[in-house]
């Protein structure tokens, strides 16, 4: 790990304040992301992904309070930023493929003329020719006809939506982009379209990308790394295929065997029980604990360290499942 | 829904209507709990029940303390007092009119015709309009076609025109008045409302579980679809109260109305006579019957918000 | 959207006829008719009671005297007013302008000052300020208006003397006036100017759409400015200005009543709308962006809020006129309302008609303007 990373989030917590109290949506949560790289997250709903995505731009709801750790964007600190330098980091650095693709666009203006809004926040001095051609290379590029760009968001298809807006996300050549749920909205032949070609484009662009869904066969087609999520602390981190063949902590093991495998051996479906914690009063210890079917005692007191474990494999847990219990 | 068959797997050993009564206390518990978080919503309550309790009172006064011959609305006059209107008094806390009688029991005896009316005409409205909301809802076509038009009508007419227009021509007390009011905003805007409502209902898995069980049309409609539009119809019912004082009180400030006395008719009565031409030295004339109408009117309409943020999550804060 | 269009006149033909029609059968449901006023008199006969009443048209059926109604006032014939000695259409077309001029002013300013309080309103939202808006905001909403009125009249013209109190002129000063110039002429020349500053105001904002919005906002005021100051050199420089003046300066209180009675409920609607807009995607997307506060919530968020409140104010059109009645009526203002409402005490019936038509025909056309209008702010409509 020579080179220096793109992205790296270093113990990031962060809360909700509610008149409940505050909810813990984040905490310590840490990892890195090379240029060019695509991580998946992945978690049940509710889990804090998309509280990580939001993080990441600073775009978070009033009553949301990062309350430690560091974002660091080629070694700068974007939890330190002013708004205004915030501003000029959102989309010309860091742009999003937002999860309602349907909503994401505004009703009232032209398709073309809201991504031209974005390349002129950011290029102040661009001409508008040149503005207006990019937005048509761009649709050429995700595949809506250029003459689309005149049109109003509900002339749109969902699948035309969706690339509408990954053209959007891409308009200013950013760094890093973040889909987060970036196909739920559309029926599976087009979501899968959709993520080819923008895996496709990632690539071809040489843009790090952070994909974020429930649906961890989504995030194994595009995903080079995938980190496991659970009640807002990452339990697991590894590269796709090691997550797969040799899953260690005891979610994830119990995530995948929620996902069959065609190619594969059978294996049998583990449900977990019980729900998700309410992070108004997360489980002491490890939060997996009550649900977990590997606890022990030290579980319930201790909070697992998320450290390397060899290779680039990172986990929390204190009793992590076998290399061998999963087959496949 | 009614007809669960005697050998069902578990016995339920209360009688329907009590766990339905239990059910629907729980709802009120939790509607209650959250209008409570609403300050603005319990003011506007807590002024209904001040103007309630003046309503109720007046009666009281009369049948106690009150000397009929002097705190009668219509045909009191205290003799001891030698110039009319007089300024509030230890006898008269907020004066006499012209004629010598009491202000404050005018006022408190009017209070209890605008409750009249204000409830009348919402109930009249919420009724036409949940029932034609829901038929249109349900049945569509050229039915919905019709009550639309009829609504988009109605809407277009100006109201206060209008009821002008039918005063002048027709002979109205308040109850003719609360139903013409009823009427007019039941088919008219109010429909619109509630038919959208009620379309959101049809849709709910529920009424097709209902259709499939064999349930009739009208079964339906009033035990399904209207039960949901309730919660609608109380939050109408409190901007329709507004609406009707305050139209009441424009007419018969105009002297529209055959009404022997209200809030409307006092101010008349103090213009007709001239004395709305001495300034403030005759404030106690105006001001309390104007304030009244005006307190009733915000406190329906606050209460009607307030309620809107129960009925409606989408505005409530969290 | 030029089918909407078409659409909408031919909606509006038929509302028109079944609002005619209305009219008519409130008319000619009343009890009685006018012969009955000689019942008692023992020198008209039974026969000669028939004999007028034949000559009325009153013996025909309801729906022959129904077209022949219908065809005097599509012919501009709405008889004459008892009252007046002249025709009711004359009464009328005098003094339509009157309210024309002051509806119109005031629904602007009052749309305006509303939508601009509710957007502010909506962002700077601390629950002190929101209370106490809320109240002041919910009294205006439902304050007692004829009651209102005379207090602000009690205020500002009693104890200030900073306005005249009631009428639309000033008598004396009008008695000097140059021959041949009348109050009226004087209405429709403000109305047209306006209606030409309106329109510019319009033609700037639809250049300045797609402009960043610090530019297109300084575009916007300076063509308000401007043009405000060209309307009132214009004005200033006219032979007449001393007798617009006085008209304006007798407008004034009336405007600042009717705007405060309604500027409120487009300031709570335009509040909780935007609340409301602040939620949708697009925002958090126009956020993303990198876009400033101020150009998300002018750009995107106020602009989708305006949506819902224009069409309420679409809805609440009718509402505005009708209740223009009881301002006419406080402020002596004798337009169409106060006219309808004399007549409607006078029993001037051929009036009361002819001017409840004429208020609503101005509803139903204000309604399609406004119609209209909103297909140009949605292109959800715009291009159904």
């Amino acid at each position: 790990m020579a080179e220096k990373p793109l992205l790296s989030v270093r113990n990031l917590t962060m809360i909700y304040k509610t008149r409940k109290g505050p909810v813990s949506a984040i905490d310590d949560v840490s990892f890195d992301l090379k240029r060019g790289e695509s991580l998946g997250l992945v978690g049940e709903s509710g889990c804090g992904k998309t509280s990580v995505a939001m993080a990441l731009l600073r775009l978070l709801p009033d009553n949301a309070q990062i309350t430690g750790g560091q974002i660091l964007l080629d070694g700068m600190d974007l939890t330190t930023l002013s708004e205004e330098e915030m501003q000029n980091v959102r989309w010309k650095r860091i742009s999003m493929v937002f999860q309602a693709a349907m909503n994401a666009l505004d009703p009232v203006y032209k398709v073309g003329d809201q991504i031209i809004e974005a390349i002129e926040r950011h290029e102040r001095d661009i001409d508008p020719a040149e503005a207006r051609k990019r937005v048509e290379a761009l649709f050429h590029l995700v595949g809506i006809d250029p003459k689309m760009a005149d049109r109003y968001p509900h002339e749109f298809s969902g699948g035309m939506r969706q690339r509408a807006i990954i053209a959007m996300a891409l308009a200013c050549n950013p760094d890093l982009i973040i889909a987060d749920e970036p196909t739920t909205a559309l029926d599976v032949i087009v979501q899968d379209q959709v993520l080819r070609e923008l895996r496709q484009v990632q690539k071809q662009m040489g843009m790090s990308m952070i994909y974020i869904s429930h649906d961890i066969a989504v995030i194994a087609e595009v995903a080079e790394r995938i980190a496991i999520m659970y009640a807002g602390r990452l339990c697991e981190l590894a590269d796709a295929v090691e997550i797969f063949k040799r899953p260690r902590h005891p979610y994830t093991v119990a995530l995948m065997s929620a996902f069959p495998s065609i190619v594969g051996e059978k294996r049998p479906l583990v449900a977990l029980g019980g729900e998700p914690p309410d992070l108004l009063f997360p489980p002491p210890g490890c939060r997996f604990h009550p649900r977990c079917p590997r606890a022990l005692d030290i579980c319930k007191q201790q909070q697992p360290p998320f450290e390397d474990i060899g290779g680039g494999h990172y986990l929390a847990c204190w009793n992590p499942a076998p290399v061998a219990e999963v087959q496949s | 829904m009614t007809t669960a068959p005697a050998e069902t797997a578990f016995h339920i050993q209360e009688p329907l209507w009590k766990i339905r009564l239990r059910i629907a206390w729980k709802g009120l518990k939790q509607s209650w709990a959250l209008f409570t978080e609403n300050k603005i919503g319990l003011v506007g309550l807590g002024i209904i029940v001040f103007f309630g309790l003046m309503a109720l009172a007046h009666p009281i006064l009369m049948h106690t303390v009150w000397e009929p011959n002097i705190y009668d609305p219509f045909i009191g006059n205290d003799p001891t007092i030698l110039q009319h209107p007089s300024p509030p008094s230890a006898r008269h806390l907020l004066g006499t009119d012209p004629v010598g009688r009491d202000v404050l029991s005018q006022l408190m005896y009017s209070t209890q015709s605008e409750f009249v009316l204000g409830l009348l005409a919402a109930i009249v409205t919420v009724t036409i309009a949940t029932s034609v909301g829901a038929i249109s809802a349900y049945f569509g076509g050229a039915l919905d076609a019709f009550f639309m038009r009829l609504a988009d009508l109605i809407n277009i007419l100006p109201f206060i025109a209008l009821l002008v227009v039918l005063t002048a021509f027709f002979d109205f007390g308040m109850i003719e008045l609360a139903l013409l009011i009823g009427i007019l905003s039941g088919f008219g805007g109010t429909t619109i409302i509630f038919k959208a409502q009620a379309l959101t209902i049809k849709v709910k898995p529920y009424i097709e579980a209902a259709k499939v069980a064999g349930g009739s049309d009208l079964h339906i409609i009033f035990r399904h679809i209207v039960p949901n539009l309730m919660p609608l119809a109380f939050l109408n019912m409190m901007f329709t109260v507004t609406g009707a004082i305050f139209s009441e009180a424009a007419l018969s400030f105009f002297g529209l109305l055959n009404l022997r006395m209200s809030w409307g008719i006092m101010i008349n009565t103090t213009q007709a006579a001239g004395y709305l031409l001495g300034g403030w030295k005759y404030w106690y004339l105006i001001v309390p019957p104007g304030l009244a109408i005006t307190l009733l009117c915000s406190a329906f309409y606050l209460v009607g918000r307030a309620l809107d943020e129960v009925v409606n999550p989408r505005l409530r804060r969290r | 959207m030029l089918k909407y269009i078409a659409n909408r006149l031919l909606q509006i033909v038929v509302t028109l006829f079944v609002f005619f029609a209305l009219t008519y059968f409130i008319l000619d449901a009343q009890p009685g008719d006018i012969t009955l006023q000689y019942v008692n008199n023992p020198k008209f006969t039974k026969e000669q009671r028939e004999a007028l009443r034949r000559r009325l048209g009153l013996d025909k059926p309801a729906y022959v005297r129904f077209f022949q109604w219908m065809g005097n006032t599509l012919r501009g014939d709405l008889g004459e007013s008892y009252q007046y000695r002249k025709p009711v259409m004359d009464v009328l077309l005098e003094r339509a302008p009157r309210t024309i001029f002051l509806f119109l002013t005031a629904t602007l300013i009052e749309f305006f000052v509303g939508y601009w309080l509710g957007r502010v309103l909506a962002w700077q939202r601390g629950t002190g300020l929101e209370y106490g808006i809320t109240v002041v905001g919910a009294f205006f909403y439902t304050v007692f208006t004829p009651w209102f009125a005379l207090m602000m009249i009690y205020l500002f013209g009693f104890t200030l003397k900073w306005f005249p109190i009631g009428k639309f002129l000033d008598v004396t000063l009008w008695r000097a006036a140059p021959k041949g110039l009348t109050a009226n002429q004087i209405f429709i020349n403000l109305l047209l100017t306006m209606t030409l500053l309106a329109v510019a105001l319009v033609v700037v904002y639809y250049l300045t759409r797609r402009m960043n919005p610090y530019r297109a906002s300084l575009f916007r005021w300076s063509a308000l400015i401007g043009g405000a100051a060209i309307v009132v050199g214009y004005w200033a420089a006219s032979p007449v200005a001393k007798y617009a003046w006085d008209i304006l300066y007798h407008m004034a209180l009336p405007i600042i009543v009717l705007t405060l009675i309604n500027f409120s409920g487009t300031m709570l609607l335009t509040r909780t709308t935007m609340l409301e807009t602040l939620r949708e995607d697009y925002i958090m997307a126009a956020r993303a962006k990198g876009l400033p506060e101020r150009v998300v919530r002018d750009k995107h968020a106020a602009r989708n809020a305006v949506l819902p409140v224009f069409t309420s104010l679409i809805i609440s059109l009718p509402f505005i006129l009708g209740g223009g009645i009881i301002t006419e009526t406080v402020f002596s203002w004798e337009g169409l309302g106060l006219t309808l409402l004399t007549a409607s005490t006078t029993g001037d019936i051929p009036l009361v008609m002819g001017s409840f038509l004429f208020i609503g025909t101005l509803a139903l056309l204000a309604h399609l303007v406004a119609d209209i209008a909103y297909a140009f702010l949605d292109p959800r409509i715009r291009y159904a």
